[in-house]
């Protein structure tokens, strides 16, 4: 046991380098600046606007406009007449971000009847970010609100009248039965057909990548055939390998899922959902299986990777043969999160379900519709899969070609990636 | 009649449609160093392997002091430290640390103090040994590797072209090791092309030519037997 742990942390050690660590964790970064940008530009769009408005208008409407702003808004200058540049000048120097001239004929057009009521928005735009851009934006919508309550006392019309249709849903998911609309069922699920395939993509690559680097590592430095050397038993030095490079990768996966987590949660999906599709979500017991189906991809990334290692020439090489690594665990990341895999033909069917990592992308959804079974099934064929690729990682570490690369024309074919 | 260091017989190994040793034979004593010469793809390195449990042999028996290397092959391990041709070290250890990592695969928790003491002397490295291996030159390295080999003072030290690449004075000093290495439980096994170095540190050689050992002595008994001035030329004749 202690040779295990001895041959762990120098697996861990050697993998906690900057040259490491530091490409892993800048997507992170990237992600938490991206997510904390978005939050910066909602709180940017709820913000009042700070306006300047001329009223020319000695009519109603002018009226209206002028209070819909005043209640809306921060009005850092509201004046009457005057040159525009003056106008212009003072909300600027007020720090305002627009400024708008209500024209003299303002409520004469409208109740004319014959024309729109026009006014002049004149905006300044200093940064140019989408910031920026946007706060205009808000003016705009304080407008258009302006608009409507002109219509209500032109027409008399109540606010119902003016939205007079209202819809009630009821929508059907398979044999579930939601009294929400199919865009709130959309909200509530994008977490689940999109974020998690795509956390199950992550912590597979960056998994199977730290066992790569780690074999990649030894071939480079020439330290492997010492290794095999000592007197130890070559499982455990295949089970050091999996568990302080997945120590590692889960690692960096934890880290990759909170930033894209956190960068999700930032992008606003609009209404929740309502309580009725508290139906559709997960129970402690779903999320156990998710995690146990989670548990042996890992498992099976980490001995694939392990047995693509044995064939890496070197760091370089190690990583293009993790290529093939990423399709198997890319392809189902993506079927999963645009198809309903259990529509798809029986072959392209056959073929996704026996990549071993579909499994965990499909379960949240055969989960929330009473599909345990086949939950469960996936589950004991990726338990079969796990161990068929551990015997085989650590039969390739008691053999030749752990030292020597070869394996036919598979090991040709490999070798050629790396050139 | 005591159990030889190494006891190799009839061994065979092929690699696709190479057929790399044809019967290799040969036997190292304790108390011995014995080097095994050969040109480039004479099997030297691959018998070696076989010999340090990293390759399985196609045909034949090899045994480190009595353990055959393909039943038992952690009880071989127990007794051998292998030094490959080009190894290195764990770049973001310290030589200090490497030699603490490799001590406590042989040493118990009370003697690997000791044990890495030894090494850090048997490396010469001084004040460097602190520092990350990733920085050290090839010639640190090797000299890193033979201490840390040497140190848990094994029955049988493996060593492939242990000064290839060393300046003179690195060279020196590793073969000032090896040379000192021996004991009455203890034998080195070495490869080289440096004839000069072979004759200077080992009791006994092993001519080894496309695959077999072609002929066995010590450096002075080849050097009379092909009636020639040095072993180099000794090898020549043997080979030709």
């Amino acid at each position: 046991m202690r040779q295990f742990l001895r041959l762990t942390w120098k697996e861990a050690r050697e993998l906690l380098r900057p040259r490491y660590i530091i490409p892993i964790l800048f997507v992170p970064v990237l992600f938490v600046a991206m997510g904390q940008g978005i939050g910066g530009l909602e709180d940017e769009l709820a913000r009042e606007p700070t306006v300047g408005v001329v009223n020319n208008d000695t009519g109603q409407f002018g009226a209206t406009v002028v209070d819909t702003l005043e209640k809306g808004a921060n009005l850092t200058y509201a004046g009457t007449g005057g040159p525009t540049a003056e106008a212009l000048n003072r909300t600027r120097a007020g720090g305002g971000e627009a400024l708008v001239v209500i024209p003299a004929n303002f409520t004469e057009r409208i109740e004319a009847g014959q024309a729109q009521g026009r006014v002049h928005l004149y905006a300044f735009v200093d940064s140019i970010g989408i910031t920026g851009i946007a706060s205009s934006g808000r003016v705009e919508s304080l407008l258009s609100a302006a608009g409507q309550r002109i219509t209500l006392a032109v027409t008399g019309a109540t606010p119902t009248q003016l939205a007079p249709i209202a819809s009630d849903y009821t929508t059907f998911v398979r044999n579930e039965r939601l009294e929400e609309p199919p865009a709130a069922l959309s909200n509530v699920l994008s977490s689940q057909f999109i974020f998690i395939p795509v956390v199950i993509l992550v912590v597979i690559v960056f998994s199977g990548q730290m066992v790569m680097n780690s074999m990649g590592i030894e071939k480079e430095n020439k330290t492997l055939e010492t290794l095999l050397t000592m007197p130890v038993a070559r499982r455990t030095i295949v089970g050091a390998k999996l568990v302080g490079s997945a120590s590692i990768g889960l690692l960096a996966a934890a880290v990759m899922s909170v930033s894209l987590f956190y960068y999700q949660s930032s992008l606003s999906f609009g209404d929740g959902g309502g309580e009725a599709l508290g139906a559709l979500s997960l129970g402690a017991v779903d999320y156990l299986l998710v995690g146990v189906s989670l548990f042996f991809s890992v498992l099976i990334a980490l001995a694939l990777a392990l047995c693509l290692g044995v064939f890496a020439g070197d760091r370089q090489g190690a990583q293009i043969l993790l290529f093939p690594l990423m399709i198997l665990a890319g392809g189902p990341a993506f079927a999963t999160m645009f198809v309903d895999v259990t529509t798809l033909a029986l072959p392209v069917k056959a073929v996704l379900l026996a990549i071993p990592f579909t499994h965990p992308a499909l379960a949240p959804k055969e989960l929330m519709f009473g599909g345990t079974g086949i939950v469960l099934a996936g589950i004991v064929y990726q338990a079969i899969v796990a161990a068929v690729t551990i015997w085989f990682a650590i039969y390739l570490f008691n053999s030749d070609r752990i030292v020597t690369g070869n394996a036919g024309r598979l090991g040709d074919w490999l070798r050629a990636m790396q050139r | 009649m005591a159990t030889p260091a190494v006891a190799i017989s009839d061994l065979q190994k092929r690699f696709g449609d190479t057929q790399a040793l044809r019967g290799v034979t040969f036997e190292v004593s304790s108390g011995e160093i014995f080097g095994l010469v050969g040109p480039n793809g004479a099997g030297k390195s691959t018998t070696l392997r076989i010999l340090s449990t990293l390759l399985d042999a196609d045909g034949g028996e090899v045994r480190v002091f009595g353990a055959d290397v393909a039943a038992r092959p952690n009880a071989a391990r127990a007794a051998l430290r292998y030094v490959p041709e080009e190894a290195g070290a764990y770049e973001n250890m310290t030589g200090r640390q490497y030699l603490e990592f490799v001590a406590r695969f042989y040493v118990d928790g009370a003697g690997t103090a000791g044990t890495v003491e030894r090494g850090v002397a048997l490396s010469a490295l001084g004040d460097r040994i602190d520092d990350r291996t990733g920085e050290y030159s090839k010639g640190m390295t090797r000299k890193l590797l033979l201490a840390a080999a040497l140190m848990t003072e094994p029955r049988l030290a493996i060593l492939d072209e242990p000064t290839s690449g060393l300046d003179v004075r690195n060279a020196r000093q590793v073969r000032d090791v090896i040379k000192d290495y021996p004991g009455d439980d203890r034998a080195v096994i070495l490869s080289s092309h440096n004839m000069l170095e072979v004759a200077f540190l080992c009791d006994r050689v092993g001519l080894l030519d496309d695959g077999i050992v072609v002929d066995t002595g010590t450096p002075a008994e080849l050097v009379a037997r092909y009636a020639v001035e040095n072993l180099e030329e000794a090898f020549l004749e043997a080979t030709a």
